[in-house]
């Protein structure tokens, strides 16, 4: 099988393959071939063991399989189809397998037609800093939102101008409300 | 002895672990979402105080004082935040005969008001940070708060009398801008404190945040303790702090450890509590307020001396002597850092990240300790401060502790909601932090001047070893939904077989 993997702005074409051997993999990386050894580690975890080859020890030609890489991934389930949030040694990313490239990838910054600012988590409107028509730059405050004691400023994605605003101060919303639209 | 822990969270665990280690028993509070929590989990019994708004649970006097009687709880902890700074809970507290683990109600009322506190620091010889006197008058005009604002002078704060965490404080560069931040200011102090009264203070402009611990016991002792270094700060609340300061020499360590015990002793403070202090480029200080309560950064104290604070506030309380040598309370052992873990996403400004934590599993191994406060199958809610766990570090020096640091945090995992791990790898990488070149106001610049760019940044091996194990992912689940093509279709050879003459038919 074989998929398009975004990981931080790079795309990747990785096929996958299984081997005789339980556990063990043929991966392509951009037609790089790699063996690979992977093990469940729980329900979000992937232990990968990247085998290689090196020089058997005494012998001018023989090799022995060995690991040289070893990497502990967690991989948790993002919001969309295809969407995954994955960490490894403490940094975290999102990664998109066979995904459309959203919105927020192609630039926001220079974008056209509507955009929405949604509530991301539930909280209560404190401020509502701009009115309908007002133009707004690309991550101007729009909407504070406080939510586990701290007020939370949104901003907008990209400049523009101020559509509607959906919410007025003190409004309790729910996440994924939209809270105001920048055309 | 039965403590009723008045607080949830990494607090409350933390208290529990004092309790237990001493022999006392334990009694949690909850709201309706902590249902699942770990400090209802850990501690002996739990008693349900209200729901989920903190008025109506954490911050409800009446409903916690019932429990401690419910409960038969002979003392209440009250941690930090919610009422570990609320006078009329510690008098509630002692008119129901419990025993209040903190200071005397009177402490706390005029330590608390942070212009009382200003006066009684200047009377004891300490210099405070140029401000207003008192609070400004409810009904000040504006000509009345321009007026008060230029004799303090710009670039100033606003901050609010009954303030603390950040909250109710605003800068101020330049006269345009006093109105609205004393406007803001008010209506934030409002709403966390219940108390609008605001003051001016002037901002120094690259002043280090640096803050005595000290304990004082019944019999008029106290002892000061080596200085916390907590200048790692975003937008005025703490997320990095060190112990010793690379900025305090033992010269100066004396001196301000002399000023924090002089204020302590004109107030006959008893207890835990904190003087903090600003240390300016040219190596004065100024007394900046007083924390009357145990504080979230107490950890580092206790890893540099080597004595369990929340022990010693619970001895304390029950009238013993404070026993420990004032020069080991005054020298640091090594060196620690502890990172303030929130559910918040660092590539989203810092946006709370609540939900449901799918998978943990914290740091450990030499010189690490982690004071968590969450398990996983835990939903973070809402309602509360977003700190999920302090992670602490300590070394014999500070780059070994940055080093363990870093290995504890990679070795961190907390699966299911986002949380502040990637920031503090980032800035354990900054040229300046790791020198120790910082103020107070050096986080909020170097955040600024990213723009938001992602704190992850993975090296070209990392990226490919992440993009295989997606794909990897990707591919053994879309297996195992085939295998899932019938109940039975993977167990019974026999189906199998059927099924397989049924497609070649």
């Amino acid at each position: 099988m074989t998929f398009e993997v975004e990981v931080g702005g790079r795309t990747f074409t990785v096929a996958v393959e299984r081997t005789d051997r339980a556990g063990r993999f043929r991966v392509a990386l951009d037609g790089v071939p790699r063996l690979i050894d992977v093990s469940r580690t729980g329900d979000f975890g992937l232990s990968l063991l990247v085998m290689g080859t090196v020089p058997l020890p005494g012998s001018e030609q023989g090799t022995v399989p060995l690991s040289l890489r070893s990497a502990d991934v967690q991989i948790v389930p993002g919001g969309g189809r295809g969407e995954l949030f994955v960490g490894l040694q403490g940094r975290t990313i999102d990664v998109t397998v066979n995904g459309r490239r959203s919105a927020h990838a192609e630039g926001p910054l220079h974008g056209h037609g509507q955009v929405t600012i949604v509530a991301p988590m539930p909280g209560r409107v404190v401020r509502v800093l701009v009115a309908a028509g007002d133009p707004v730059d690309v991550r101007q405050p729009v909407v504070v939102v406080e939510a586990m004691k701290m007020e939370n400023e949104l901003r907008a994605p990209r400049a523009g101008h101020v559509r509607e605003i959906a919410v007025a101060p003190g409004t309790s919303v729910e996440a994924g409300r939209v809270l105001a639209v920048i055309e | 002895m039965k403590v009723l822990i008045a607080n949830r969270g990494e607090i409350a665990v933390r208290i529990i672990r004092a309790c237990r280690e001493m022999g006392h028993s334990t009694v949690a509070v909850y709201s309706d979402c902590d249902r699942d929590a770990r400090h209802v989990r850990d501690a002996d019994t739990a008693v349900h105080i209200g729901a989920n708004d903190a008025k109506s649970s954490y911050l409800n006097i009446d409903a916690i004082v019932a429990a401690a009687a419910i409960a038969k709880a002979d003392a209440v902890h009250p941690g930090y935040g919610f009422l570990a700074e609320n006078a009329a809970f510690a008098r509630a507290c002692a008119g129901a005969g419990l025993t209040f683990i903190g200071p005397s109600a009177d402490a706390i009322d005029l330590m608390g008001s942070k212009t009382a506190a200003r006066t009684a620091a200047v009377a004891a010889g300490v210099p405070v940070v140029p401000g207003t006197d008192a609070p400004l008058a409810a009904a000040a005009s504006d000509d009345e708060l321009r007026r008060a604002a230029s004799a303090v002078g710009f670039p100033l704060m606003v901050k609010a009398v009954a303030g603390g965490g950040g909250k109710g404080m605003r800068v101020v560069e330049s006269p345009a801008g006093l109105l609205t931040a004393v406007q803001t200011a008010r209506s934030e102090a409002g709403s966390a404190f219940g108390d609008t009264a605001v003051y001016l203070e002037r901002r120094l402009t690259k002043p280090r945040h640096i803050e005595i611990q000290l304990l004082g016991d019944h019999h008029g002792t106290i002892v000061p303790f080596v200085e916390r270094e907590c200048s790692i700060q975003r937008r005025h609340q703490k997320v990095v702090e060190e112990s010793p300061s690379i900025a305090v020499p033992p010269a100066l360590r004396e001196r301000m450890a002399a000023a924090a015990t002089a204020v302590a002793k004109s107030v006959g403070y008893t207890n835990a509590g904190t003087i903090e202090f600003l240390l300016d480029e040219d190596g004065s200080f100024h007394f900046l307020e007083m924390n009357t309560r145990l504080q979230v950064e107490h950890p580092v104290t206790e890893m540099v001396t080597d004595i369990d604070l929340v022990q010693w506030q619970i001895r304390i309380a029950r009238g013993e002597r404070l026993d420990i040598d004032p020069v080991r309370a005054l020298t640091p052992n090594g060196h620690a850092i502890e990172c303030r873990i929130y559910a918040e996403d660092p590539d989203q400004g810092f946006m709370p990240s609540p939900g449901l934590i799918r998978g943990l599993r914290a740091a450990a191994g030499p010189g690490v300790r982690d004071d968590g406060g969450v398990v996983a199958g835990y939903t973070v809610p809402v309602f509360y401060d977003s700190m999920i766990a302090k992670l602490i570090a300590w070394a014999p020096s500070r780059p070994e502790a940055l080093g363990r640091m870093a290995r504890a945090l990679a070795e961190y995992q907390v699966l299911g909601i986002r949380t502040t791990i990637p920031f503090f790898l980032w800035l354990l990488d900054q040229p300046d932090y790791l020198d120790g070149r910082y103020d107070t106001t050096y986080l909020d610049r170097v955040l600024a001047e990213r723009r938001g760019e992602s704190f992850s940044s993975f090296s070209s091996d990392d990226t490919e070893a992440i993009a295989i194990a997606a794909a990897v992912d990707t591919f053994l689940k879309a297996s195992a939904g085939k295998a899932d093509g019938g109940p039975a279709a993977t167990r019974s050879g026999w189906v199998q077989v059927a099924r397989r003459e049924a497609l070649r038919g």
